[in-house]
């Protein structure tokens, strides 16, 4: 496996959906390439921070403008 | 779907205020977040959530029921905030391909090992959602087509499989997983550009 071959199969590496085998060759890659085990943390930790990141709450008074938006449409 | 969506979806289009009081505990937070990742702006989101609950009222009577309730609302979502971006911002967006990794003819990496072995995975999740990595991280979100934010949001906020994801945004699952890659990939590379120097 060559280091264009192994980070093209990142995502089903670390979203948990690729198959064992392949993970296994990936992980014999990983065992001896330092820019591949950098990319694959800094890749991971991206991916972490984005679910954090992108977490935005509805605001409550947004919340309330929708009820009150609803209930006049539905008054229509 | 199951009876009780179709219940419910049945009687807050027949104007039920309790139904659609439900529908909206339930959804709206989910809606707002979708459209916030897809508009990257909160009027804009609080807009398309408005525009989806008006179309969950008076469609909802149309609903096919093929899909799971949850997928159908994220489909209204995906689109209705889609298209409030039409035209918008283009100018903002970079292309993607540089910011993608590139590669020697056997395979390898290009570029300097110090860039290459650059890892800054090390520093505290808090540290880097917040001043200068927080800010580099929210412009490069921003940077990103708006497809490719809507499968971001879809698979790794909501956590929803490739195959779902596919079905709201009306894709296959290999341009999905394709989209979703390169997506992180290029936020990756611009976080590494800017902190891997001192990591
Ligand atoms: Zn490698």
């Amino acid at each position: 496996m060559t280091c264009r071959e192994a980070i093209d199969v990142l995502a089903d590496y670390v979203d948990g959906t690729m198959p064992a085998d392949l993970a296994a060759e990936l992980e014999r890659h990983l065992a001896g390439c330092d820019p591949c085990r950098a990319y694959l943390a800094t890749y991971r930790t991206t991916r972490a921070l984005v679910s954090a990141a992108a977490a935005v709450e509805m605001p409550d008074e947004m919340k309330t403008r929708l009820r009150r938006f609803l209930a006049a449409q539905q008054r229509r | 779907m199951s009876v009780e969506d179709r219940d419910l979806l049945a009687r807050a289009t027949a104007g039920e205020a309790g139904a659609l009081e439900t529908l909206m505990t339930r959804y709206s937070a989910r809606v707002y977040r979708l459209a916030y990742g897809i508009t990257r702006n909160a009027a804009d989101a609080e807009e398309v959530v408005q525009d989806v609950f008006l179309q969950i009222v008076n469609k909802g009577g149309g609903f096919e029921g093929r899909a799971a309730l949850s997928s159908w609302i994220y489909r209204i979502t995906t689109n209705v905030s889609l298209n409030k971006r039409r035209g918008k911002h283009r100018e903002l967006e970079t292309s993607l391909d540089e910011l993608l990794p590139t590669y020697l003819p056997d395979g390898h990496r290009a570029g300097e090992r110090a860039f290459l072995v650059a890892d800054w995975s090390g520093t505290p999740e808090s540290e880097l959602l917040s001043g200068e990595s927080r800010r580099i991280l929210e412009a490069a979100i921003d940077r990103l087509p708006e497809h490719y934010r809507a499968v971001l949001v879809l698979k790794d906020v909501d956590e929803l499989s490739s195959d779902e994801v596919a079905e709201i945004v009306g894709d296959s699952v290999a341009a999905v997983k394709t989209r979703l890659h390169r997506a992180r990939m290029a936020l990756r590379e611009q976080l590494t550009r800017r902190l891997g120097a001192g990591a």
